[in-house]
């Protein structure tokens, strides 16, 4: 469907069908990565002498953020950390650098290592409204809606292991391992969608 | 659970087996008390639902008193852990058994405000299957559709001063019912649609307003659907003709700065160029079966303005959901890193930003002790 070479960047633009050149704008707004220090870490050093710092002795943790990337990371004493926040998996990668590189400046032997992105958040917007109960009736058990539980409907794709939450006014937020996985996601849903984009005439 | 709800012997037989299943899976297993309380309560939803009983969540919610977000949880975890298939109900469905809660008949209340259930559910189901029509009922919550419905049905059935002027928290007293909040959204929603088709009844001269819709609900209801069809061409006319004037008007603009871009030396204005070309990738057409070629104002859009006039896609039909008919302007957040391969170098002085210097680490120690001993 996408003909363009597909990047791993903040926006994808994905061909809706090769008849139509109108293009879906697949905004990537989460990335969440780990990666491990391979050494212990002292909490209370971090948040003394770190700035941007917040000590959660309670759980156990350090908030550690960067400006640039915009990244939250979490560190705990073993020496594994989850950065959220950033908007593609490149800026992840740069992003628990820079915080390795941090946290080797504070004075601990730091190894970065076991870098992974676990999870991606995007959304989408499709140029219609979908029927929900329809998108519902078409796709089960993979899709379930509970409009007292919530307001939109879940599509789970096991294969690409990719969760879609697909809302009455055409948005849709995808979850999945990785960007590539979130982008298929999108292509495999579409085509369901947009049989749905109407309430049944009668 | 179930002789409270009068439900049929299956139901019960059903929600029995289920909650003794459920409360030997291992994820029921150590729970607390309350938990498994609200597992009863989902098991008899869940048997009601699958037996074409019609009841609501919210119904539950009432004779268990728990946390909604708990029943949510043990819900859905309950219909995973026994692989359910549980039907979604319809609304429509519920309407009927919704409105027994409701004190209206002329047993509790004077005739001025009394009104017969079977009246009061057929118009109620017509609001209802409006609303549905109209993208009001898609991902909201049924009570308070119901609630307004039935609320809009009472008026609209005697539309005596008194009815007019009883407010809904009014309503919801006299008929001895829980207010939900929502339930104020949803009236003006549908009231807003009431009038989209009440400005097509042929024989009322007066502009038809959500003040005086109330009046008209009856044959609204009655016409609905040729109303709706009137509503629809006329809406499409009405685009076809803004569409045409600002064409023109495009054309007057387009000439000007075709003739100001051939003054500018270096640059050509590659943004007219654009303009002047049919506009295959503007926002999408409304799915209104007809081919309308782009409205005027997206073959202006840059990229920028691509967004909110593909977010506005809303304005350009008659009937959408109303998030989308007032879509917020959502800030368009320039991504602060362009090009990132996350391999390039990092430099000392980016990371000496988050490092206190000595002094200022000590300056904090003592800070903190300071706060802690007071």
């Amino acid at each position: 469907m996408c003909e363009s070479p597909w990047s791993p960047c903040c926006t994808a633009h994905f061909l809706m069908d090769s008849s139509n050149e109108e293009a879906l704008d697949i905004i990537v707004t989460n990335v969440v990565a780990t990666f491990r220090t391979r050494c212990h870490l002292n909490l209370r050093t971090i948040a003394l002498e770190g700035t941007n710092v917040i000590y959660k002795p309670e759980v156990g943790k350090v908030l550690m953020k960067l400006r640039k990337p915009k990244i939250t990371a979490s560190i705990w004493s073993s020496g594994k950390i989850i950065c959220t926040g950033a908007t593609s998996e490149d800026e992840a990668k740069l992003g628990a650098r820079r915080l390795a590189r941090c946290l080797q400046k504070l004075g601990f032997k730091v190894r970065f290592s076991a870098f992974r992105v676990v999870n991606v958040l995007a959304v989408c917007s499709m140029p219609f409204a979908v029927h929900l109960i329809d998108f519902t009736k078409n796709n089960r058990p993979i899709a379930s809606y509970e409009p007292e539980l919530h307001p939109a409907a879940t599509y789970r794709i096991k294969t690409l292991k990719a969760t879609i939450q697909v809302f009455s006014t055409g948005s849709v937020t995808v979850t999945g391992p990785n960007v590539q996985n979130v982008a298929t996601a999108v292509e495999q849903v579409y085509p369901l969608l947009f049989e749905c984009q109407k309430p049944l005439c009668k | 659970m179930c002789r409270i709800l009068m439900v049929h012997r299956e139901i019960e037989q059903l929600s029995q087996t289920y909650y003794n299943k459920a409360y030997q899976h291992e994820s029921f297993l150590k729970v607390s008390l309350q938990k498994k309380e609200v597992l009863a309560g989902c098991c008899v939803l869940v048997s009601c639902r699958l037996l074409n009983w019609p009841i609501t969540m919210a119904t539950i919610l009432c004779l268990i008193n728990a946390d909604p977000t708990l029943v949510g949880e043990v819900y859905q975890e309950m219909i995973s852990a026994l692989k359910i298939e549980a039907p979604i109900v319809l609304i429509t469905d519920v309407i009927e058994t919704h409105i027994q809660e409701y004190k209206i008949s002329s047993l509790h209340l004077p005739e001025e405000f009394a009104e017969n259930s079977k009246d009061l559910t057929r118009c109620a189901v017509a609001l209802v299957e409006l609303a549905a029509d109209s993208w009001i009922v898609t991902g909201r919550k049924p009570v308070p559709i119901i609630m307004a419905a039935v609320y809009l049905a009472w008026q609209s059935l005697r539309p005596t001063k008194q009815r007019l002027k009883t407010s809904l928290e009014k309503f919801c007293q006299i008929a001895k019912v829980n207010k939900y909040r929502p339930a104020v959204k949803r009236i003006a929603e549908i009231k807003e649609a009431l009038c989209k088709l009440g400005k097509e009844i042929p024989w009322v001269r007066e502009a038809v307003t959500p003040d005086n819709v109330v009046q008209h609900v009856e044959d609204i209801l009655q016409h609905r659907y040729a109303l709706l069809r009137r509503a629809m061409r006329t809406h499409q006319d009405a685009l076809q003709e803004g569409r045409k004037a600002g064409f023109d008007n495009s054309l007057t603009e387009e000439t000007d700065s075709v003739q100001s871009s051939e003054l500018v030396e270096q640059t050509p204005n590659s943004s007219s160029v654009k303009q002047c070309e049919p506009n295959e990738e503007g926002a999408p057409q409304p799915r209104d079966g007809d081919n309308n070629p782009c409205t005027v104002s997206e073959l202006h859009s840059g990229p920028h303005e691509r967004n909110d006039v593909e977010l506005n896609w809303g304005k350009r039909v008659l009937f959408a959901p109303p998030c989308v008919i007032r879509a917020k302007r959502r800030r368009v957040e320039q991504p602060e890193l362009q090009d990132v391969t996350g391999d390039e170098e990092i430099s000392d002085s980016e990371i000496d930003s988050y490092i206190r210097t000595p002094q200022e680490a000590r300056d904090f120690a003592l800070t903190q002790k300071m706060f802690e001993k007071s």
